[in-house]
């Protein structure tokens, strides 16, 4: 009879720790330097660059610019699959941390003013094709990461501005 | 040396008053357990058929995941057919389904009301949303509906109420049943289809709540997502269809935690109500025990017919209650928040009430058995 409870009680043990055991690959975290392609990266930052805001108002068809903005605007403002995201005018203020917003990238708060200080960024390769890695991948960055970009400036009539880039520059924070 | 299979067995109809009621307890407890897996898979399989891998749905930033609460402009559908390649395109024909849905009061011919969900179609959607099929009737034409085969579970009205001619009341309108559809166990068996224009003007509204485009083979949603991106102005946001009804089955997780937690309570009341019975059972039956104990029966062969006894009467509950359950709630329509679904007593439903079923038999007999093994053989012999 002893060592049928004794069977019972191992068994029991066994299926608890099973039960209860922890698996490390569900605590693990994606390096975010994962796949970075200097390439896409300027070594400096840039001497000048334009606001987003002040990019929509100025900017033409066709210009090169380096824009400065701050990544974000919505819930999710990177294009899964694709180098591309958005930014918004620095100047525009996001959540900030005491304000209890677990997205603070989708700048809730002020979403009339990001109306008028968007703009999409499309990182395109040497042959002008848009790059099929995912932004974060590709340059290390994330929701909220300042950056520079560089490249030609996309109009179209009702005055949303599109910057196909080559060259980003990322503020460390 | 174990006691005879056939011990076992008689001494279940040495009772049968006892052991029936007992097998009625546990095939009710079982059958708890049958219902509520078949909703959970049920709730699971409705939102699994009802997305399209090859499907992109296009609709407002702003309205939080709900499709009802969405307002994009009319001229979407004009603008991702033009400024993208991936939508495939067969004898000129684009498909892409431009819709408006909502949720409006309905009013039958028979004097029932509940809210439906209602969807303003184009010719174009069977192309993209391939699932439905024309079970009876034919298209809504101008001023009539089709309403899907679990329209009026929705509604909370009688089948007969959405029989092909009748007439129901929606939005201030007058509108005849012109069909009814299926859709392979998906979310649109609940609704009502309309023309689109038809339901824009009895809504007074000109804009849509989305646009589903079927995507070439090998298509990336990314073309489209990257649309809406540099779209600031229109407030367009794209997803697979297959993810927007995996965020739904996120946002239904505590409905499926709850009903879980209910199925371990179930169980759990069963073996308790398993164990009582057995306590009955086996404090009967001490002085036969200690009996058995002494013509040279050991302790665990005793143990093992006392735990057959109730594994036995536990899998006739379980094949009763799944017999029940198949004939009965596999297949029950419910009205649910999202619309309707149909109970599914499926392989994995069967398997986790059997295992259920057999586990109280283990669980509900062994402390009893042990409890009555564990008086010295003397002690018990003259037991009353």
């Amino acid at each position: 009879m002893f060592r049928f409870y004794s069977t019972l009680a191992l068994t029991g043990i066994c299926a608890l720790t099973i039960g209860c055991g922890r698996t490390e690959i569900a605590t693990q975290t994606r390096p975010s330097s994962l796949g970075v392609d200097s390439s896409f990266l300027a070594s400096s930052e840039p001497t000048e660059s334009t606001p987003v805001k002040a990019a929509r108002q100025e900017l033409e068809n066709g210009q090169e610019a380096t824009l400065v903005g701050i990544i974000g605007g919505s819930k999710e403002p990177f294009v899964d699959g694709l180098a591309a995201f958005t930014i918004v005018d620095p100047s525009i203020p996001y959540c900030a941390g005491d304000d209890d917003c677990p997205t603070p990238w989708d700048y809730c708060c002020t979403q009339d003013q990001v109306r008028d200080g968007i703009a999409t960024v499309k990182m395109v390769d040497d042959a002008g094709a848009p790059v099929a890695v995912d932004a974060r991948e590709l340059l290390g960055v994330k929701e909220l990461s300042e950056v520079l970009v560089s490249g030609t400036a996309v109009r179209d009539d009702e005055g949303n501005l599109t910057l196909v880039a080559n060259k980003v520059f990322v503020k460390k924070p | 040396m174990l006691l005879p299979w056939e011990y076992g067995v008689r001494n279940l109809f040495r009772r049968p008053i006892r052991s029936l009621l007992t097998l009625a307890a546990l095939a009710t407890v079982i059958m708890l357990v049958f219902l509520m897996v078949g909703f959970i898979r049920g709730l699971e399989q409705s939102l699994v058929i009802s997305g399209d891998p090859d499907v992109v749905l296009v609709y407002s930033v702003n309205s939080e995941e709900s499709l009802e609460n969405s307002a994009i402009a009319a001229r979407t559908p004009e603008l991702l057919t033009s400024s993208l390649s991936g939508i495939v395109q067969r004898f000129g024909v684009t498909h892409i389904s431009p819709e408006m849905y909502l949720a409006a009061r309905v009013r039958t011919q028979d004097g029932h009301s509940g809210f439906g969900l209602v969807r303003g179609v184009k010719q174009t959607a069977p192309l993209v949303r391939r699932s439905v099929r024309l079970l009876e009737g034919q298209w809504p034409g101008p001023g009539e509906v089709m309403a899907g085969q679990l329209a009026s579970t929705k509604l909370g009205t009688p089948v007969e109420s959405l029989d092909i001619g009748r007439t129901i009341e929606m939005e201030g309108q007058a509108w005849r049943v012109s069909g009814t559809f299926a859709a392979g166990g998906s979310g649109y068996e609940s609704e009502l289809w309309c023309n689109l224009g038809d339901l824009q003007t009895a809504a007074k509204r000109q804009d849509l709540s989305l646009v589903a485009a079927l995507l070439e083979p090998g298509a990336s949603v990314a073309e489209i997502q990257l649309f809406c991106k540099q779209r600031n102005d229109l407030e367009l946001r794209a997803i697979r269809e297959t993810d927007y009804y995996a965020s739904l089955q996120q946002y239904y997780r505590p409905v499926r935690m709850l009903a879980w937690v209910v199925v371990t309570l179930v169980a759990a009341a069963g073996v308790f109500a398993g164990m009582n019975m057995m306590y009955g059972a086996v404090s009967g039956r001490i002085r036969e025990l200690a009996m058995l104990q002494a013509i040279g029966y050991r302790r665990r062969a005793i143990l093992t017919s006392l735990v057959q006894e109730g594994v036995i009467l536990a899998a006739a509950a379980s094949l009763l209650a799944g017999a029940i359950a198949l004939v009965f709630i596999n297949g029950l329509a419910v009205r649910f928040t999202m619309g309707a679904f149909v109970l599914r007593v499926d392989g994995v439903a069967i398997l986790i009430g059997c295992a259920v079923g057999l586990t109280i038999g283990v669980l509900g007999a062994l402390p009893p058995a042990l409890k009555a093994l564990r008086q010295p053989v003397a002690t018990a012999l003259k037991a009353v």
